[in-house]
Parts: C-alpha cells; structure tokens; sequence
C-alpha cells in the first residue's frame, strides 16, 4: 500500500519540529516551578511571561488579557461558565450558543442551564451559518453570555462573529468566540474585535495536545474553574505547565508568519478535492457550499454511502479522514451539526470531513481524488444491492 | 492491493475472539477487526463483560497488538430494535426469549457480511465455538463450551464466508494459547454468562423500563395448580420462567414447579415435577442450515436449553416455518421463546423458536 494519507488536521496536527525544540529545555534543564523565587523558579518564570506576551501579541491583546489553558474543551469551560457565575444577575439569564458549537460549549451552556439559565439555541441556514436575525432577537438586555464559534469544526463555515459581537456590546452581554478552527486560518485582531472572550487550542497548528489559551479582556471578571494559588491572577491556579506555554506561543508565531500563504495553499487543495469529488459523483452534497467557508474542511455526502462504512474503507486504503468529529468511543452517530443544518438523517450518516493541513499535498489529493470516488460508488452499489 | 484473503473478526474484547483474532493473524491473513457497539453505556449499566467501553477498549488494544486495523461499529439502533424489543415484547407474552440468537441472526452476522462486503474482506470471523466444515455447521469441538445454540437461525449463505478459530479448541485451550499468543490481557477474563444488555440478570429491571406501569405481564396475578385451584398470588407472570421453583408458595406434599404462564389470565400455574415433561415440542421460524433439509419422519437429535443433553426425536410435522417432534424420552421444563435445535451427530441441521411443548401425562 502507498503511504498512508492525513487529512484530519481538524481532529489534530503533528507537533512542529520548531515547537518541539523550543520546549525541550524546559522538560529537562529549565524544570523550575515558575512561583519559585530561585534561578530555576525565575528562568521558568521568564519564559512564561515571555510565552505570555509572544500568545497576546498574535492576537492583539495585552500579555494579561492571556489566559493558559489545556486547550478547546477547558478554554470554551473557563470563558463560558466563568463569565455566567461571575456575571449572571436576576434580569440578566441568558446564555446563548449557536446549534453547531462544538460539545465543550454546548456542555458549559448546558451546565449554565444546570445553574438557572435560560438556554437558548441559535439557529443556523441550511449553509451552516448563524441566522443573525433570528440570532439578534434571542440576545438582548435579558442575556449575561453568548458563545458562538468563529470556524465549524464540522463544516468549516465562517460564523458573522462581528456582528453578532457588535450586537452583544450594544446590549452589555459578554460574547466568547471559540476560535479553536479559527487561529491561523482567519485573521484575528482582539484590538478591533469587540469580544470579551476568545478560546484557541495548540493542537490544531502544531503545538501538543493540552496546549491553549483563552484572551479576557481587561476589566471583565471570570469565574474560575478552579480553586488554588495565584497563578494566571487567579483564573487558572496550580503550577504553569511552562514548557506547553512556550510550545503554543512558538506554534502561533510560526503559524501567522505562514498565514497567507499556508491558507491559499489549503484552500486550493481543498477546493481541487472537492471539486474531483463532484465531477465524479455530481449528486454528491458539500454541507456548508453556498457559505463563507476556512481553506481547510471539506464536509460531504455521498447518498447512499454511509460514514461508518466510509471511513473503514477509506482508512483500510491509507486514507484518514473522520466523519464529523471525532468522538471518545470511536463509534459514529450522525452529527447534530450536520442535522442542524435541516439534513435528513440517512445523508446526515453518511457525511465525511476530510481537513487538509500541513502533511497535505498535491499528489496526497491526486489519490484521494480517485480513491474516494471509487470507494463511494461502491458502496453505493451495495447498499442498493 | 495485496492477495492475502481479507477477514472481518468481531471481537468483543474477551479472551474467545481476542484469539480468534490472533490465530487468523499467525495463519497470515489479512484481518480487520471490529467491535459492535450493541447498546448505549447507560448509568444502570456499568461494566458489562461485553459491548462495554472497557471492552472497547480491550478489544482496540488486542488488535493494536496484533497490528490490525479496528473499528467500532455503532450497531444501537439495530440492537435496540432487533433484539430489545422483542426480548421485551416475549416476555409480556409469557415466554422466555433467547436474545443472543435474534443478535446473531439479525444484527452480528447480517450485519457483519455487509461491512465485510463494504471493505472486500470474503471472509467473517468470530470466537463463537462451534466448527464450519464443508459449508455447514457444526457442534464446537469443547461440549462445555458449544455455542452452536445460539448460532441455528445464521442465513446459511454466511457459512461458506464464516470462519470460527476457536471451534476446534476447548476453552481451557483458548485460555493457554491466549497466553503464548502473548494476550495475558484477556486469558484470564471471567466468562460473559449472562445477556450482555441485562444488568446482574435482573431482566425484570429491564422489562420495568421498557414497558408500561400497567402492562399485565407485571401485574398482579393468581397463581394456580394444574386443576384450577388458587392458591397464592404474585407481581406479574413476566417473572416466572417454565421449571422454576423459587418464589412460589409452600405447604404442598411434593415439590411444585411453574408449569405454565397463562399471559391472557395473568395467571401461573404450578405443578409437581411430571407435569413439566414434555414428550412433543413445536417451533416456529424454522431455519436450515443444509441443503437437505430433514423431512417429516426423519430421526434426529434435538436440544431445547443450553448445554442440555441431545435427545432423540422423529419429525412429525412440517408446515411452512413450522416444526413439531415427538421426542423418544421427556424433556422436562421446555420454555416457550427458547431455541430448539436440531442435529444429526455434530452437523447442526437447523432449528426454531420453541413454540410449545406436548405434556408427557395428560392435564387435567
């Protein structure tokens, strides 16, 4: 078999070569806990405010505006919970979220519920876009926070955070983006951005799993999730995990500076696969065509094929990919992203994500173009059978 | 592409096709594993020997081990309407059903010889102990251990593609050579004896979610002797299975027994121990296994329980999907909703669900 094809940089990327080597001191040499006052504790301690500045500074923000975090799930938790409990009053209940959140923001606004809020969902179009209209009536004087993601994990369309964002200043409702799909693919200035709250994950650019941040703007008061020391003002407490600090600020920097480049690469590879795949299977349906959309997901079904079946033949012929998001049991449910988008259920089941990222290349998306085609007539062929 | 003829194992996590796996592995086929997610890890639910994330997970590790590919297969809605329903529906019919043959005919295999069709794989295979041999099934090597119980209602056009490592081998076997396959993980797992969805084989707790607070089969009800005579009460029919002696009321010369349930009535009847045998038994939703099918007048050997012993029998009747026998000795305690499996030697011929069962001594 040729070498195996990853195209599931939505999931999780390698870690960059250059990320690995800026952490390596700080595993072993530079082990110091940063709150202590010796050389060791104040060489870990540079490195974390320099970490600290580096993250604010590729998101326009103040070095105190940065939060670490372990990444996505914790950064949407810390945002959206902590800005409910610590801002929640008896006019102002609200929480909202959009219906294609990713499962750490539908969790804490589910939590938020748990706590006496009023939840509500917001709709999206049949692209897999917030209806802001609709959106803009769900949120006013009544609402303490709204979370709705800047890029689908699932599909990839660009989510109106602007607007939306404007409008929940006007009305004084804190707004958090979770920008996980987002960083590197769009550009994200927090200095002309009105949102309070901003979650991004290191992961998905090449820093390691459990590497994140969340921006908080200055004068708002967060919650936190956890109870301990003073480290991070008090937001995030327990020792600074120094070396993933320095990793997911080298990862940023490195992933800006390729930015413009990087995302036309990815969208034309994105759009060549994409446009293989219905010239040979012209039913074939992109969930999120029609929307503005990040260079990197393709999100599609095939009738008559289902996503369980797919990805075990695809996998089985060198091809990764993923069936919406991936899940802790490895099984697959059809998604509620894709279903809320009014899919029906059977085309909703056999929806494929595939990502394109750093490992992706022409010649990656020449076998893919032919390979996937082929393995879907099939089984098309026999579900008909 | 290569050559090397593709298999799909279902492993389960346990120790029977974690070495079904390896033995096809280290014959140098190409295999693919998968395990079927049956039903939803409910809170009520927690470690089961099988199906559950543990087992998951213990069956992801073995495949990593051996170096194949593993999947999970999300099989909960067809589990939950295949097998669920119908275990529930027979109950409140006052019958005792066999879930693991409506999993193996309507969800495992079935569902198995389409994934395997998905990804060319020509063959299937399980740690079920029973043997294939010529295209037709038969008994598992270890009489302990034969599963071929479970196995009568398969489509016969599975077998030619079925492939059972462990047949040929008694557990004690499959124990050891899990060891020296290197598995030491699953050899010494505890055996999975009960129905993989009821939680400690407490049915009833499941019944109780799944039907209504007012259904007959868990309400109040007489118990009655063979001539009609009251003599206690109970909770509902759906707790009482054929031949059972627990929870019945004392005070009679000889011990009694659950006879027969009478769902239309609500009530249970009770018996000494010669009023349980049964000397004819009729099943339906017959299936063959072979190509030729015994016909009405042939001997053959039948089995109404698991790990019971074969008895001689003499079709009498044949009608559609219908069969009736009369068995050359009693049986005793013949469970309407059980399988009844037909055999000639160790070839499994077919069988059917056990539909009724002809009193050995005249009711009153």
């Amino acid at each position: 078999m040729d070498s195996p094809i990853y195209l599931d940089h939505a999931a999780s990327t390698p870690v960059r070569p250059d990320v690995f080597e800026a952490m390596r001191p700080y595993f072993s040499e530079r082990f110091g806990n940063a709150s202590s006052t010796h050389r060791w504790g104040r060489e870990t301690r540079t490195a974390v405010d320099e970490a600290r500045e580096r993250v604010a500074a590729c998101l326009g923000a103040h070095p105190d505006e940065i939060c670490f975090t372990s990444g996505g799930t914790e950064g949407d938790n810390l945002a959206i919970l902590g800005a409910w409990r610590a801002n929640r009053t008896h006019t102002r209940s609200g929480v909202a979220c959009s219906a294609i959140e990713h499962k750490a923001v539908l969790g804490s606004v589910h939590e938020c519920a748990h706590e006496g809020a009023d939840e509500r969902l917001l709709a999206v179009d049949h692209t897999g876009t917030l209806d802001l209209h609709a959106a803009r009536a769900q949120i006013g004087a009544d609402t303490a926070v709204v979370s709705v993601m800047w890029v689908s994990n699932e599909i990839g369309t660009i989510q109106p955070v602007r607007a939306l964002a404007e409008h929940c200043h006007e009305h004084g409702v804190l707004f958090h983006t979770d920008a996980v799909q987002a960083f590197g693919k769009i550009e994200i200035d927090t200095r002309t951005l009105p949102v309070d709250l901003l979650t991004v994950s290191g992961h998905k650019f090449g820093a390691p799993k459990g590497a994140g941040a969340t921006f908080i703007r200055r004068g708002l008061t967060l919650e936190p999730l956890f109870y301990g020391g003073s480290q991070d003002r008090g937001r995030r407490p327990g020792s600074e995990n120094v070396p993933f600090a320095v990793g997911l600020a080298t990862a940023m920097e490195l992933t800006l500076a390729e930015h413009t480049r990087e995302s036309a690469r990815l969208r034309a590879l994105r759009d060549r696969l994409e446009a293989a795949i219905v010239a040979a299977l012209p039913d074939t349906v992109v969930h999120g065509h029609g929307a503005e959309r990040a260079p990197h997901i393709l999100n599609l079904s095939v009738p008559g094929t289902d996503s369980e079946s797919m990805q075990m033949a695809l996998d089985l012929a060198g091809i990764a990919c993923s069936g919406g998001s991936a899940c802790q049991s490895g099984s697959v449910t059809p998604s509620h992203v894709i279903l809320a988008l009014g899919v029906p259920h059977e085309l909703a089941a056999a929806a494929i994500r595939m990502s394109v990222g750093v490992l992706t290349t022409d010649a990656h998306i020449d076998r893919v173009s032919t390979v996937f085609p082929m393995l879907a007539r099939k089984a098309r062929e026999l579900a008909s059978a | 592409m290569s050559n090397t003829p593709r298999v799909l194992v279902a492993m389960s996590g346990g120790v029977d096709s974690s070495v079904a796996a390896a033995l096809l592995v280290r014959d140098g086929w190409d295999v693919v594993g998968v395990t079927m997610k049956l039903f939803a890890d409910g809170h009520d639910l927690p470690d089961r020997p099988c199906c559950s994330l543990d087992s998951t997970s213990d069956a992801r590790r073995v495949a990593e081990k051996l170096g194949v590919p593993h999947y999970v297969l999300n099989m909960v809605d067809h589990f939950s309407r295949d097998v669920i329903t119908d275990f529930v529906a027979e109950y409140a019919r006052g019958r005792t059903p066999i879930p693991c043959v409506r999993c193996n005919t309507f969800t495992k295999f079935s569902d198995l010889v389409a994934k395997a069709d998905g990804i060319d794989a020509e063959f299937i295979a399980t740690g079920h102990y029973a043997r294939v041999v010529n295209g037709e099934l038969h008994r598992g090597a270890d009489d302990n251990k034969d599963q071929t119980y479970f196995l009568w209602g398969i489509d016969r056009a599975v077998l030619p593609r079925l492939l059972l490592p462990v047949g040929t081998m008694t557990k004690p076997e499959t124990r050891a050579l899990a060891r020296e396959l290197g598995l030491p993980r699953v050899a010494d797992k505890p055996e999975s004896q009960e129905i993989c969805f009821v939680p400690d084989g407490d049915y009833v707790k499941i019944l109780r979610r799944e039907l209504p607070a007012d259904a007959p089969a868990l309400s109040r009800g007489h118990i009655v002797t063979l001539d009609g005579t009251v003599v206690g009460a109970h909770d509902g029919f759906a707790q009482f299975t054929i031949g059972q002696r627990k929870g019945l009321p004392g005070g009679f010369a000889e011990p009694v027994f659950v006879v027969a349930l009478r769902p239309e009535t609500r009530e249970v009847v009770i018996g000494p121990r010669e009023a349980l045998l049964g000397s004819g038994v009729t099943a339906r939703e017959v299936n063959w296994l072979v190509a030729d099918a015994p016909r009405v007048g042939a001997a053959v050997q039948v089995r109404v329980r698991h790990r019971a012993p074969l008895v001689e029998a003499r079709i009498t009747r044949l009608d559609g999907g219908e069969i009736e026998l009369a068995l050359d000795a009693p049986i005793s305690a013949i469970a309407p909703g059980q399988s009844l499996v037909l055999y000639d030697g160790t070839r499994v011929l077919g069988g059917g669900f056990i539909e009724a069962s002809r009193p050995a001594i005249a009711r009153a």
